[in-house]
């Protein structure tokens, strides 16, 4: 006899409990993943480095997805690089130089007078706002040392100092931070000249310093630290207007800020800490980035990462606190620039390139040859800022189908889908244009936005609990 | 008049109720991309989310009913 009040479970049953199970553990797949990925950090690094717990589809690799030819790579001075700077005379000749900035500042007092949406005074007030931080190679050197303290320098593992580095920076502000040590071959990817026209120089000294001519780097300064620091999506979206712009400038000027903390926190340490002595300088910010494993050269010829697309700036500094170091990442990002292009359909003044694939061959002078690349007019790209735009563009960040927030489970699909599946990257490039991703809004609209701090989606952190 | 009387059953197939989850699972994703689309300001986005919610939604409303008449 069947003993009372067993439960007898039918194959209908069975089928329908199979059925809901199945349903369950399909919707545990999606939320969990994307549940993590906008949570706030509650728990510990899980990593001994505190390298972030990344996507699956971010795969760790050895090479990056841009092609070096190290033997063909020099040290670039910098100089011919700040085309979109004081370098453009060189480029473009001071009569155009003359011609821009006239034309520039005619575009601007008619703009504000008219009300041009993205031009009004409002726009260039909050512009004239970021009055800008001071920069320095050696650091404030204000923070006490442990010497000051009567102590012995902090010491620990590797692994233990690149944990405290990430946890100090992304306090100060900082998105993501990656490490490398500097060998032969990425040396290279230290400015041979700095903007300012002084010259880096590698020295057995054990102490960096600075003269009239030169910036002198301890050979011992050999570590890294390449950080992003997140722009705001939905500024950057009301560009090329004065508005539009302003996500770029705040996060220079918080790099800025991020760097004078960081040298501090590491002479507070007992170790130095080099940073930028003006905006990019001490060497090519994208290239460490890449190399950092921060994201991948696309076909910007700037950095797309993973978590913010390209919606951040990147940053360099070196130290002598050894630390552990990263490899470069492949989350499918060069490859699906390759089909994509809608950065460089989007270009007003065409400045970004259709090729199929990325070139060994450079543009001009402002590009470092040696690495396989999507390489930019960027002189054509500065005129447009400043006889036309007002202000530095941004619409290829804008429109990046990568430039996503983190809300709807869909991105992480179409990320996951554009690093696994190729085959698929026209299709997603597609339904991105179809449902209205990277259409620009208007900058008046940008006064009435309830946005969080800076404006970024500060719950859109990498998940590192 | 006979007396005797059949009762049809007819059981669904274990595909049939596989194809009910999906079709919960795709009204779950797409109801979540509708409604984080709107906080992400995808106006655009939002809307096609939504349209397709309701024509799946309607959808499976209709083969429900149709099946169940049948």
């Amino acid at each position: 006899m069947e003993k009372e009040g067993r439960m007898k479970l039918s194959r209908r049953d069975f089928l329908r409990l199979a059925g809901v199970s199945a349903a369950g553990a399909a919707t545990a797949t999606v939320v969990r993943p994307t549940l993590a990925a906008s949570k706030f950090h509650g728990g510990e690094f899980t990593d001994a480095a505190g390298r972030p717990n990344r996507p699956w589809w971010v795969r760790v690799v050895d090479e990056p997805t841009t092609e070096i030819d190290w033997d063909r790579m020099v040290r670039y001075d910098e100089r011919n690089g700040t085309v979109r700077g004081p370098g453009i005379t060189k480029y473009a000749g001071e009569e155009a130089v003359a011609r821009m900035g006239e034309l520039n500042k005619k575009n601007e007092l008619e703009r504000i007078l008219a009300n041009v949406d993205g031009y009004t005074l409002k726009d260039y007030a909050l512009q004239s706002a970021h009055a800008g931080h001071a920069r320095s190679y050696l650091g404030p050197q204000e923070a006490k040392t442990p010497e000051d303290r009567g102590v012995p320098k902090w010491s620990g593992s590797p692994e233990e100092a690149a944990r405290i580095i990430r946890a100090a920076m992304r306090h100060f502000g900082a998105a993501t931070v990656g490490f490398i040590e500097l060998d032969e071959r990425t040396r290279k990817l230290i400015y041979d000249v700095d903007p300012d026209g002084k010259k880096l120089i590698f020295t057995d000294e054990k102490e960096a310093y600075e003269t009239e001519d030169a910036r002198y780097i301890p050979n011992d300064c050999k570590y890294v630290i390449a950080y992003t620091v997140q722009m705001s999506q939905e500024t950057m979206r009301r560009c090329p207007t004065v508005t539009g712009s302003q996500t770029t400038s705040l996060a220079y000027s918080r790099g800025e800020i991020i760097q004078a903390s960081t040298q501090e926190f590491l002479r507070g340490l007992g170790y130095q800490c080099l940073g930028e002595s003006s905006t990019n300088a001490l060497g090519i910010a994208p290239a460490f980035g890449v190399m950092a494993g921060l994201g991948e050269l696309s076909r910007l010829n700037r950095v797309i990462t993973p978590e913010f697309g390209p919606m951040v700036r990147v940053f360099k500094l070196l130290t002598d606190l050894p630390v552990a170091t990263d490899k470069p990442i492949d989350a499918g990002i060069m490859e699906f620039c390759k089909r994509c292009k809608k950065c460089a359909e989007a270009c007003p003044s065409e400045s970004l390139s259709f090729e199929d694939e990325p070139t060994w061959e450079t543009r001009g002078g402002w590009n470092n040859p040696g690495h396989k690349a999507y390489f930019e007019d960027a002189v054509s790209c500065y005129t447009y800022w400043r006889e036309q735009a007002g202000t530095n563009c941004g619409i290829c960040f804008a429109v990046c189908t990568f430039s996503k927030k983190d809300k709807a489970w869909i991105h992480e699909w179409v990320k996951a889908g554009a690093s696994t599946a190729p085959a698929l990257d026209g299709f997603f490039r597609t339904m991105d244009d179809a449902f209205g991703y990277g259409t620009q809004a208007t900058s008046e609209s940008w006064w009435s936005l309830d946005l969080p701090e800076y404006g970024i989606d500060s719950c859109q952190p990498v998940e590192e609990a | 008049m006979s007396d005797n009387y059949t009762v049809k059953l007819k059981r669904r197939p274990w595909y049939a109720w596989l194809l009910w989850a999906v079709w919960l699972f795709l009204l779950i994703f797409i109801a979540q991309n509708a409604i984080t689309s709107g906080q992400e300001l995808e106006g655009r986005a939002a809307m096609i989310f939504w349209i397709s919610f309701a024509v799946l939604f309607i959808a499976g409303l209709v083969v429900a009913i149709v099946r169940r008449n049948e």
